[in-house]
């Protein structure tokens, strides 16, 4: 008994030993950072946005209550035709005030916990001088929602007038949250200062755009320059926007670090007592070279390899693909895998958040790199390329995941871009569409604002998943380099600027030669799929007519035995489609002998199934609709039918699961 | 009684293998029967929904795009095939408590001849099955507590594996979230097995009854850690037979009729294989079972009526 009982213990406390938790020591103090010697764009050169929303902020980060003390200047340029007397302000971190924002709301309750609730407090607005703080007040029809506050002026801002507004804010962090705030030590800050909103709109008739923080937008601004000088600990290690210009102690163990970055129109940053640093260099193509650096817990060090090639593949490709890229630095953030999950997969101009660092996303498990490319990738889509991510997530969203494969095919093959792993093999865009095709239709179009979607999901599905299917279909359809070529036109003349999803289309009607509304259209504005599917194909021996002929004396019987089968085949083959979109369809028959013979479909305006007849030397033994690919809206199991059944594979995998219940066998019984 | 040690119980294996080869054989072609049921069921399932369908060829063939559509593409397949496969495991473990019973029979008696094997082998598994599904009943109990160890385990240390991002974060966790569950279910599975061999040498002779047998072989096995290795030694060669078969399977996907009959016949000798393994671990377990001390017998009280 004894024995037993030492042996049972001793493996319990062999266990519990393996499983104790990784101690940090005390943070050091870090060696003041480097000054940056690259002018904030890359190569310098004049300005490449209208650059008429412009902050200067001082901040300093309290690390242990998670707060940030500062003060800003925001120098704003009324590009518009239009005067304009009152200024609207996102205050973003209001989203984690309480549960009667908008962004909790909407959220369903996400947050269940009563701590770690973090919001922005404006402590003073001032105009020229003037105290402005009490006439801040909230929009119409708010509510408690208070991500958003108007300051009406005293005097309008006229068109090509200036406006500087200086405000005193606290913010007070929430637990990492919607990829902002901390966790433990981790710090992640991003919409942490008022932001001006957008003037939108036709000349004559701008209006602002500046939507409260709804739980699936994203963000809208104007470009500007930005500097900022954060004062933090010596202890941490900060990576932001822009570049570093400038680095002092700011004495008591602090020090200030002074951030400059133009043409972005956002600003953030992290802080982290722990982080090291991997960097790399980006090459493009005649056009210089990026730094990128990779910022990650030293248990993550081999992910961020990973990650490291990931982003520096993505910098080359994306340059090559749209427009290069335009500053000289771009840093990773790859957070600890316990802030990942809310801090992770985020995008800000010139600095991004990464996260899959997991055991079991083995090398060739290729998760970890996709989220790297897709969030440099929305440095083209949304950080150049500047759309409304609130009124059309999908723009940035869905078209840089329709980015996202080809680049990820370019860096690690196209076969094996999503997964090479144990003799597993995968291309992105294929396993994104066998692994993600909704169960269900999806209730509202593509083209939806991301706050009027009934859920994430369908958010998700339409703005990410089904937008890159779209394109991808029109790619394939149209050809890829013709594509290509046209989606680089459309970057090359919005880079920027504010583009929308009329700027695309037109784009790609210009470009391609072609009016596609046939397409855009249902596609991207209305609701339903895409739902081809073949009616029973069949084919029967091709004979002269059988059967009784003629009247009275006339009549006469033609049998089986007069009207021989000619040795040919008779062949029926009925597609249909049972959804709302329409495209055209390549149809292959294949026949016993080896031939093929080629169909094509084209369902705009004539109902939704046709019936094709083949008469043929040798019986039809397959048909495959789309065989070459083109059509990635529609689930394609069955669009590939063969009329005979074919058993063996059937059998295989039978075998499989009598083995695997085998194997189950032995182990209940002898 | 000579005490017997671990080498003793491992080398009765290979003796019970080799003298009762034909005892082992029979009830790997029960269980072979079985498992070819399944495999039929499954295959008319599959074929029902996929026969007409390429894709599902490229799925068979190891195309994990393939696969994930087809798995998608009908739903109530997979829930079948998995009623299926649960409905063959769940048929052997009724059958099992007969097989073993018999196994046990044949190895305490030794009989000699094919025909007395039989029926010693038949005859044994009859009488004991009663008993071996109330011990069943019996060990009920001590399995919950496994899931329930196993389930707060993993509750415990669940974010952790979650946020595991080398192996040595991962294996920590895992070996606090299953090691308590697995060594009790272990213990546990190592009583059933003495208390079923107490079952089938005393049953006729002292009549130990089901708790009884399972309470003093729960403290036997306690007080004897070379049941428990001599056990844990079967289970770790068993899985490194199996491990060894995937391994070398791995990259192998042996496509077509000659592919298919290998992958048959290779899979079926890593069964037969492991059975022998089984068979030789009960054959250990009754040589040791013959010298536990007897249990007390039971007085048994016959009243005639007519009296």
């Amino acid at each position: 008994m004894l024995r037993s009982t030492v042996l049972l213990t001793a493996a319990f406390a062999a266990t519990a030993a393996g499983g104790c938790g990784r101690d940090r020591a005390n943070p050091r103090v870090r060696p003041m950072p480097k000054i940056d010697g690259s002018p904030a764009l890359r190569g310098g050169g004049p300005a490449r946005s209208p650059r008429n929303a412009s902050y200067k902020i001082e901040a300093r980060l309290d690390p242990v209550r998670h707060t940030i003390a500062a003060s800003e200047t925001l120098t704003w340029t009324n590009i518009g035709t239009t005067a304009v007397d009152t200024l609207p302000f996102h205050l973003y971190l209001n989203a984690f005030k309480n549960d009667q924002s908008l962004f909790m709301r909407t959220s369903r309750g996400v947050r269940a916990s009563d701590t770690g609730w973090g919001y922005i407090q404006i402590d003073s607005v001032h105009i020229a001088g003037a105290d402005l703080t009490a006439a801040l007040r909230a929009p119409a029809g708010a509510g408690p929602d208070e991500t958003v506050v108007e300051l009406p002026l005293a005097q309008p801002v006229e068109p090509g007038a200036t406006i500087e507004v200086s405000f005193a804010f606290t913010d007070q962090l929430p637990e990492v949250f919607a990829r902002t705030g901390y966790k433990a030590d981790f710090h992640l800050i991003g919409q942490w200062f008022p932001k001006i909103g957008v003037r939108v709109g036709p000349p004559g008739a701008e209006r602002w755009e500046c939507q409260p923080m709804h739980a699936n937008t994203e963000f809208f601004a104007d470009f500007g320059t930005y500097d900022v000088a954060l004062t933090v600990p010596g202890t941490q290690t900060v990576a932001a926007t822009g570049v570093l210009t400038n680095a002092v102690d700011a004495g008591h163990g602090l020090r200030t670090l002074t951030f400059h970055a133009e043409d972005v129109h956002d600003f953030a940053w992290m802080a982290d007592p722990f982080m090291e640093v991997m960097s790399g260099q980006a090459k493009l193509a005649g056009d210089g070279t990026v730094e990128v650096r990779v910022y990650y817990r030293p248990e993550q060090r081999g992910f961020a390899r990973r990650h490291l090639e990931a982003a520096v593949g993505a910098i080359e490709k994306f340059s090559a693909m749209f427009v290069p890229y335009p500053w000289p630095i771009l840093s990773v953030i790859d957070p600890p895998p316990e802030a990942a999950p809310t801090a992770g997969g985020m995008e800000y101009p010139t600095l991004v958040t990464t996260r899959e660092d997991s055991v079991f996303n083995r090398p060739g498990i290729r998760r970890p790199e996709l989220v790297t490319v897709h969030e440099v990738g929305h440095n083209w889509f949304q950080g150049v390329l500047a759309s409304n991510e609130a009124e059309e997530a999908w723009l940035d969203e869905g078209v840089n995941l329709w980015a996202d494969a080809r680049v990820m095919a370019a860096i690690y093959g196209p076969r094996t871009s999503a997964l090479d792993w144990m003799g597993w093999q995968a291309e992105v865009s294929a396993m994104a569409r066998a692994a993600d095709s909704p169960a269900l239709g999806l209730p509202s179009p593509i083209a939806t604002a991301a706050y009027a979607f009934p859920d994430h999901t369908a958010y998700s599905e339409a703005s990410y998943l089904q937008t890159a299917r779209a394109l991808q279909t029109l790619e394939r359809t149209v050809g890829s380099q013709r594509f290509a070529a046209a989606m680089k036109t459309y970057a090359r003349t919005f880079a920027f600027r504010h583009p929308t999803g009329r700027d695309l289309f037109a784009t790609l009607d210009k470009e391609l030669g072609e009016d596609f509304s046939w397409y855009f259209g249902p596609v991207f504005h209305e609701v339903g799929q895409l739902q081809l599917a073949l009616r029973n194909p069949q084919c029967r021996p091709a004979h002269p007519p059988r059967g009784v002929f003629g009247d009275g004396a006339a009549r006469k019987t033609v049998t089986e035995r007069d009207a021989r089968d000619t040795g040919t085949w008779t062949c029926e083959v009925v597609v249909q489609n049972t959804g709302a979109l329409h495209v055209p369809v390549d149809i292959e028959l294949r026949f016993a002998d080896g031939s093929t013979k080629q169909l094509h479909w084209d369902d705009r305006g004539t109902g939704n199934w046709e019936r094709f007849v083949v008469e043929r030397s040798s019986r039809l033994v397959e048909v495959w609709l789309d065989p070459e690919g083109k059509i990635a809206l529609d689930n394609p199991v069955a669009h590939h039918f063969r009329l005979a059944g074919e058993g063996l594979p059937s059998l295989r995998a039978g075998a499989w699961i009598g083995s695997f219940a085998q194997t189950v066998m032995q182990i209940v019984g002898p | 009684m000579p005490r017997l040690g671990l080498g003793d119980l491992i080398s009765a294996g290979p003796r019970a293998v080799s003298r009762y080869t034909g005892t082992l054989l029979a009830v790997f072609v029960a269980q072979s029967i079985v498992a070819a049921t399944c495999t039929l069921a499954a295959a008319l399932v599959f074929a029902r929904v996929f026969a007409h369908l390429p894709m599902f060829d490229e799925a068979v063939d190891g195309d994990l795009v393939a696969l994930i559509y087809c798995l998608r593409y009908n739903p109530a397949t997979i829930v079948a095939i998995a009623g299926i496969a649960f409905g063959a495991v769940a048929l052997w473990q009724l059958a099992s408590w007969f097989l073993i019973g018999g196994i046990y029979g044949v190895l305490a008696q030794r009989p000699e001849g094919r025909g007395d094997t039989a029926r010693c082998f038949g005859a044994s598994g009859a009488s004991t099955y009663l008993a071996y599904l109330r011990l069943a009943l019996c060990a009920l109990p001590g399995w919950l507590i496994v899931v329930a160890l196993v389930y707060t385990g993993l509750d415990m240390v669940g974010e952790r594996i979650a946020y595991a991002v080398t192996v040595a974060d991962l294996v920590g966790p895992l070996l606090i979230a299953v090691v308590p569950g697995a060594l009790l279910a272990h213990v546990l599975w190592t009583v059933s097995d003495y208390a079923r061999v107490e079952l089938t040498l005393r049953q006729d002779s002292h009549d130990p009854g089901v708790i009884a047998a399972y309470v003093r072989t729960l403290g036997y096995v306690l007080r004897r850690p070379v049941t428990l290795v001599h056990g844990a030694l079967g289970w770790l060669l068993f899985g490194l037979v199996t491990a060894a078969y995937a391994y070398l399977a791995q990259g192998h996907p042996m496509y077509g009729t000659d592919g298919a009959i290998t992958l048959f016949v290779a899979r079926a000798g890593v069964s037969l294989l492991r059975m022998a393994i089984r068979f030789g671990v009960l054959a250990g377990q009754v040589e040791l079972g013959r010298t536990r001390p007897l249990p007390p017998r039971r007085v048994e009280v016959k009243v005639d009526a007519k009296s």
